[in-house]
């Protein structure tokens, strides 16, 4: 459909860069909802989804002295990369929607709820390919993580608010964003050195025990 | 800070209208000023907002996204102009930069700026507005329709935040009793110690989930069709207000068709109000303060509140 749009109106498009931007958003949201909504789901995967997704968004706060640093792109990651592609962007988005009810809800709420939700699918992903991915791939995995989520922020904020669009502006934006996002990458990686290999044992065992049938 | 909701109640008339209604006026707040740049459109919807913040009772709740959004709105007046070389009156030339080059500085690109930091505060307005007048239960109850699963998460999530950083302050405390002090040491030390809450917190709450699953299994989730209860009215007052943003919506779009509503930034300003302009103009704005109106009616006029 956005190809054919695309085609349909091309200078329209040209013009309206931040439309495009804006369908891109919203139809990759409800296309990862909408997989959810089909999906047969247990009573406990929910009770799990929500668990992580209160957690994640309560650990957004007590961090905030340290600039850039919090557990929740740690913890979407772990989620994603045990319970599945599924599981972990519902984890992701569900943090950044449901933290901003207490913090605020403002324009970031949906790009904060794709870009965590993305972290944590892309782990799901991570984990069917490389089930037994070891420490050197998940710290990368989160490192590079720590780097996209600024990336992509800025490239939204470039094209939302500079026109017509310049590519010192975006050189600019990603230059002011890097001192935060190498703080975010630090921060995801000290995580995962301290308390990765140890929590995904406890999700992978807490699994085990949500899909145990006495058989 | 996570204890309660951004939500308060202040039996505001925007409070009290129908979800979906509440949902189209934000909306429209919300697209009008991505549709049209034109300066005196965006100052009128920026007072519509406030305006609808003030009437609300949400001004103190609202004041630290108004000066956000007025930092914001600075940040791009400044930089687009040193960004953007367009436009034909030239203020200022400044010094051969590396990597940027020469600096030009513009009118037409500060005042290009200017329109666009506007419409970042009009956004912002329509979000603070939206957490003073709609409540998280309400908008999930909403989605409940067509999306319930995704709406159960959302709203089991939202009433654990609560448990959860009251569980976090008490395994804080429970370190800290025993002499673990989170404000001393390095930045590693620091860490290491709210890591090690973060395991505690996470052990906790993964039996907590075990117990939810059986309460909510026991309740018969995912036994069958599930039923939807709704307890909200659409009153007429819906109707209008809906009605109210709707056309609001329908002219502006139409005036920017029409080029009404156009305002050339690049390469020379254009005429701020010429013709017809101001007449759409208003007639949008009396669209978009419609609600507002109402609002004022019912409190004044019982009558009024009665019939609608």
């Amino acid at each position: 459909m956005i190809a054919v749009l695309l085609f349909w109106q091309l200078p329209l498009v040209y013009k309206n860069w931040e439309l495009l931007a804006s369908v891109i958003l919203l139809a990759s949201l409800v296309i990862f909802f909408a997989g959810f909504e089909r999906s047969a789901v247990s009573s406990r995967e929910v009770g799990v989804i929500a668990v992580m997704a209160a957690l994640a968004a309560v650990l957004r706060v007590p961090f905030a002295p340290l600039p850039g640093v919090q557990p929740t792109t740690f913890l979407v990651i772990i989620a994603g990369y045990v319970f599945g592609s599924r599981s972990g962007f519902m984890v992701g988005a569900v943090a950044a929607l449901v933290s901003n009810f207490f913090l605020g809800q403002g324009p970031w709420t949906p790009f904060q709820m794709l870009f965590w939700g993305l972290a944590g699918a892309s782990a799901g992903l991570l984990g069917q390919l490389l089930p037994k991915a070891g420490n050197t791939a998940m710290l990368s995995f989160s490192i590079a993580w720590g780097y996209l989520f600024g990336w992509l922020m800025n490239l939204y904020f470039v094209v939302f608010f500079i026109k017509p669009l310049a590519w010192r502006a975006v050189l600019l934006a990603y230059a002011a964003s890097f001192p935060m996002d190498t703080l975010h990458a630090l921060g995801n990686a000290c995580f995962y050195l301290l308390l990765g290999p140890q929590l995904i044992k406890v999700l992978r065992r807490f699994q085990e025990k949500m899909t145990y049938v006495e058989g | 800070m996570l204890e309660q909701l951004s939500y308060k109640e202040k039996d505001a008339f925007l409070q009290h209208l129908h979800t979906a209604a509440v949902l189209t006026y934000l909306g429209v707040l919300l697209l009008l000023p991505l549709i049209i740049a034109h300066p005196l459109y965006l100052m009128g919807i920026l007072f519509a907002g406030i305006l609808a913040i003030y009437v609300s009772g949400a001004v103190e709740e609202s004041m630290p996204f108004l000066v956000m959004g007025i930092w914001l709105a600075l940040a791009v007046m400044v930089v687009n102009p040193l960004l953007v070389q367009n436009g034909s009156t030239v203020l200022l030339y400044g010094p051969d930069l590396p990597l940027v080059g020469r600096l030009r500085i513009t009118l037409e690109a500060i005042c290009y700026g200017a329109a666009m930091g506007m419409r970042l505060l009009c956004i912002i307005i329509a979000f603070a507005l939206y957490n003073a007048v709609v409540h998280p239960d309400k908008m999930t109850g909403l989605f409940s329709r067509f999306a319930w699963k995704s709406s159960l998460v959302v709203s089991l999530a939202t009433r654990m935040i609560p448990a959860t950083a009251r569980d976090l302050s008490s395994a804080k405390e429970v370190q800290q009793m025993r002499g673990v002090d989170f404000s001393s040491g390095s930045f590693r030390e620091r860490l290491k110690k709210y890591s090690w809450l973060l395991e505690v917190l996470l052990l906790s709450s993964l039996e907590g989930s075990t117990a939810t699953a059986e309460a909510m299994q026991a309740r018969g989730f995912g036994s069958g069709r599930r039923s939807c209860y709704n307890r909200e009215l659409a009153r007429p007052r819906d109707y209008l207000c809906c009605a109210g943003s709707v056309l609001a919506l329908v002219l502006a779009i139409y005036a920017r068709v029409k080029g009404y509503a156009d305002f050339t930034f690049y390469p020379e300003l254009g005429a701020l109000a010429g013709g017809s302009g101001l007449v759409w103009l208003g007639v949008i704005m009396l669209c978009l303060l419609f609600p507002l109106i109402l609002g004022w009616g019912c409190r004044h006029w019982p009558y009024l509140r009665s019939r609608i």
